[in-house]
């Protein structure tokens, strides 16, 4: 659409076409999804996240980010990370019906379907470097590492510190300190 | 790049194009202006984009649960249905019954101002038999006619979670008289309403109700919630337009806490007191006075009370039981003094076999005590029975491959009416792609019989005979009544085709077989009670069947980020038609009416200074028995959060047209119009 009209003039003129009808120019929020911000999260973990190099087979290794149990992502996992790199790490999303698939992954989250599995399937991972990651009361009180709740309709983020060390992970202060510590 | 940080910030800010882009997104006429506003490039609007986002934004992002609930849902072997609590507020209804509508495949007939004809898939009447509905788990439906009393059923709307329909046959899980569908009504948790909450309202046909309702704890472990409310409903008008009696009006006190032990042991225990009275224009023969009918306001009038308790425990290897056990009794005065109590204790077990298995197993045991005397035209038996239903049922969704699923189960019970009795289903579900799901199912339900069908008398009509005198036709239950039988095949299929748009389509192919029909009697002279007369009895029987199938769709629109649209669908075909060795020539009785054609459209849009805007429209196809022409009802809603806590809402509803009527056929009980009406409400949280 090769529109020739000065672009501000035009923004100015259905601002104010708009300001006539409705009184009122607001913009009504894109209000995203509780998923797509939850995708954007486990993205942003990987920056803030030290794994450490054996949990990797080569320097090359993709990061990879594990779903285990319903899937409540939609395409927004894939979405987030599509040509993204972290510490030259590019990533790979994929879903895992077991902890022996689950042990490749650099994170793992594990869907509020699996609840009444937190505590075998965080058992047969301890030890493995693996970011755990869920939603859900007793998820952390099972042995995960980071909980995802809602708080006034936001996303807010509970980190076991103690937990993360122990899988050898090193969780850089700045993320420790957004996170509503156990 | 966007994200709602930045979107706030250019609220103020003219000049920036971005603002352009939300503000009018939905709107056909600006679509060239938009492209030239975002971001510098003529290009089209780019969609959302949180790779770039700062933890400290994602941390301020206010973000909408829609896809848990339809997360929840692509997963479900069956035709389901969630009613949020977003969606209850948006439609601006104030009964259970009227939310109902927005479920594709629900029959939804206000028979007048106090009573509702509601069914799933066809077989609409007042009575009707095919539908269970829960409240909390706790059964809501009489076993006298095998139906539900909606004006005994009252639940503040604020303090519903969701209600979640299942279309098609529930009877593994849930038992017999789940053929059609299942209406679960779940309530929130005690710790999801706390603190002080008072409501009150008036309007045109709803005159008057207030709700308060305070949430505490309860000690370090627990908490609970006790309200009051009061409704008041004017009466309507007779489809003469004369006034009307059936005005109503109730009082509701009830409780609910909850408790989580070191998260392995939850209890909750809840409890109601209702009383409400209420008038119906009925014409009704009356036994000891034949053979002249009278037509009047009945007065209606029903108390009743209910404690549940459930007690759910966490093993550490992660299976779970839970043990529910509930009293509920409810005396009515409707033509009629009926008492019936309720006892019940259900015990279920979830566990895994192995990594492909999940189990769910469970028994049950429920004893009903029913009385049911001094009516006007019709008697129950000896009106007394006290009946003991048990039941076990298991089930087993097998994990066959990382997409594909298959649940069988089936549930045994035993009842005083027919003995035993077993509903076996299977369903597959195939998650074809993260975005798309198919499934499909087979199942055999039943509809146990009531105390109606088994032993009731009804004096239903009587006729000059040609000599002098007169007969009566009297309808009789038959003590070898059988369970009707449903066969159900149905599919569907869900998609998400975008982040904006989601689909959910069904299809059903159902066999009823042994159908209630009507066969006739011998005639006999009799002097009880005088004047001496004729009386042609019929009795039921089950020499009927039908084959119906049908289709269900609905869908939600995000069209802006501000404004969602939701459409629904479905479509009914009934062959109804009597066995060979059957005498009945109507098949009146097992028909019910439903429509064939139901349409729907609701609309939600956020207007700025927190004032929601929201309309819907239904279609409801016509009725075979009146006849009731179909109608298109309109609401339109106003919601306005003043400040944090206090809302206001207005809402104006059946629109198009001063009044209609929606149902007939109510037996004894005359249908009045269902009127346009306002109502505003305001409510304070602390």
């Amino acid at each position: 659409m090769a529109i020739l009209v000065h672009r501000n003039l035009t923004c100015r003129l259905v601002l104010l076409a708009i300001a006539a009808t409705a009184g009122h120019v607001h913009a009504a929020e894109s209000v995203p999804d509780e998923y797509q911000v939850k995708a954007a999260f486990l993205f942003n973990f990987a920056k803030f996240v030290e794994w450490p190099s054996i949990a990797f087979k080569g320097p090359e290794d993709p990061i990879a980010i594990c779903v285990m149990g319903q899937n409540p992502f939609g395409t927004a996992l894939e979405d987030v990370v599509r040509d993204k790199t972290v510490a030259n790490r590019a990533f790979v999303v994929r879903g895992v019906l077991n902890t022996q698939q689950a042990a490749s992954c650099q994170i793992l989250f594990v869907s509020a379907s699996e609840r009444k599995r937190f505590r075998i399937l965080l058992d047969e991972l301890k030890g493995r470097s693996i970011l755990t990651v869920g939603e859900g009361d007793d998820f952390m009180a099972n042995g995960g590492i980071i909980n995802f709740r809602l708080k006034d309709a936001r996303v807010r983020i509970e980190i076991d510190a103690g937990a993360a060390n122990r899988a050898g992970l090193h969780v850089s202060s700045k993320l420790l300190s957004l996170a509503e510590r156990k | 790049m966007w994200n709602g940080a930045i979107m706030r910030e250019l609220g103020t800010r003219w000049g920036r194009g971005r603002i352009c882009i939300s503000a009018v997104r939905g709107s056909l006429a600006f679509a060239l202006i938009v492209s030239l506003c975002s971001n510098g490039l003529a290009q089209k609007p780019t969609p959302l984009d949180l790779s770039e986002a700062s933890l400290e934004d994602l941390m301020n992002m206010r973000v909408t649960s829609v896809s848990k609930r339809e997360q929840k849902l692509s997963s479900a072997g069956a035709a389901a249905y969630v009613i949020t609590q977003d969606d209850i507020r948006h439609s601006g209804m104030t009964n259970i019954p009227d939310l109902l509508r927005m479920v594709p495949g629900v029959d939804v007939a206000r028979l007048n101002a106090n009573t509702w004809a509601i069914s799933i898939r066809g077989f609409n009447y007042r009575y009707s038999t095919k539908v269970l509905v829960l409240i909390d788990g706790r059964t809501v439906y009489t076993p006298g006619f095998s139906g539900v009393f909606w004006d005994q059923q009252d639940v503040p709307l604020e303090d519903i979670e969701r209600i979640e329909v299942i279309r098609g046959p529930g009877g593994t899980v849930w038992g017999a008289n789940a053929v059609n569908g299942v209406i679960n009504i779940i309530t929130k948790k005690a710790s999801d309403t706390q603190g002080e909450l008072v409501s009150v309202g008036t309007g045109s046909q709803e005159t008057a109700s207030g709700l308060v309702q305070y949430g505490g704890s309860a000690g370090s472990k627990g908490s609970y919630r006790a309200f009051g409310k009061y409704f008041n409903v004017a009466d309507a008008i007779q489809p003469d337009k004369s006034a009307a009696s059936d005005g109503w009006h109730g009082v509701h006190g009830g409780f609910r806490a909850d408790w989580d032990f070191s998260g392995r042991d939850t209890l909750t225990v809840q409890g109601d007191l209702f009383g409400s009275s209420e008038g119906q224009t009925i014409t009704t023969l009356f036994s000891n006075q034949l053979p002249d009918a009278h037509t009047f306001t009945n007065k209606v009038a029903v108390g009743s009370g209910n404690i549940l308790g459930r007690w759910g425990h966490t093993f550490s290897n992660g299976s779970e039981t839970k043990l529910q056990l509930y009293y509920d009794r409810v005396r009515r005065f409707d033509q009629a003094f009926e008492v019936l109590n309720t006892g019940d204790a259900d015990f279920q077990y979830h566990f895994r076999l192995g990594s492909r298995h999940d189990m769910l197993a469970g028994a049950g045991y429920r004893l009903t005590d029913h009385s049911y005397t001094e009516s006007y035209e019709i008697t129950f038996g000896s009106g007394h029975r006290r009946d003991n239903l048990y039941n076990t049922f298991i089930q087993d969704q097998i994990q066959l491959a990382p997409s594909l699923t298959l649940t069988v189960g089936s549930k045994f019970e035993h009842n005083n009416y027919t003995g035993f009795e077993f509903e076996p289903s299977a369903q597959v579900v195939w998650t074809a792609t993260n975005r798309q799901t198919v499934w499909a199912s087979a199942s055999r339900a039943i509809r146990q019989p009531s105390w109606f069908d088994a032993e009731s008398k009804l004096d239903a009509a009587t006729f000059p005979l040609g000599g002098g005198g007169f007969g009566l036709v009297q309808l009789d239950g038959n003590p070898n009544t059988k369970a009707e039988t449903l066969l159900d095949f149905e599919a569907g299929y869900r998609i998400q085709v975008s982040k904006q748009l989601s689909l959910d389509a069904t299809a059903f192919n159902s066999h009823y077989s042994r159908l209630q029909s009507l066969e006739p009697g011998t005639p006999y002279f009799t002097f009880d009670p005088l004047p001496a007369h004729l009386v042609t009895p019929s009795y039921w029987d089950n020499l009927a069947h039908a084959h119906d199938y049908g289709a269900e769709l609905s869908a939600n629109w995000n069209v802006t980020g501000g404004w969602r649209l939701s459409p629904g669908f479905s479509y009914l075909q009934m062959k109804v038609g009597t066995d060979p060795s059957s005498h009945d020539t109507s098949t009146a009785a097992s028909v019910g009416d439903s429509p064939k054609y139901q349409a729907q459209l609701r609309s939600t849009v956020k207007l700025p200074h927190r004032i929601e805007w929201d309309t819907s429209a239904y279609y409801v196809g016509g009725l075979r028995i009146g006849p009731v022409p179909s109608y298109t009802r309109l609401d339109t809603r106003f919601g306005w959060s003043i400040k944090e806590g206090v809302e206001f809402s207005v809402a104006g509803q059946n629109l198009l047209r001063p009044d209609h009527l929606e149902f007939f056929d109510g037996l004894q009980v005359n249908p009045t119009l269902v009127r346009r009406s306002v109502v505003g409400r305001v409510t304070w949280r602390f």
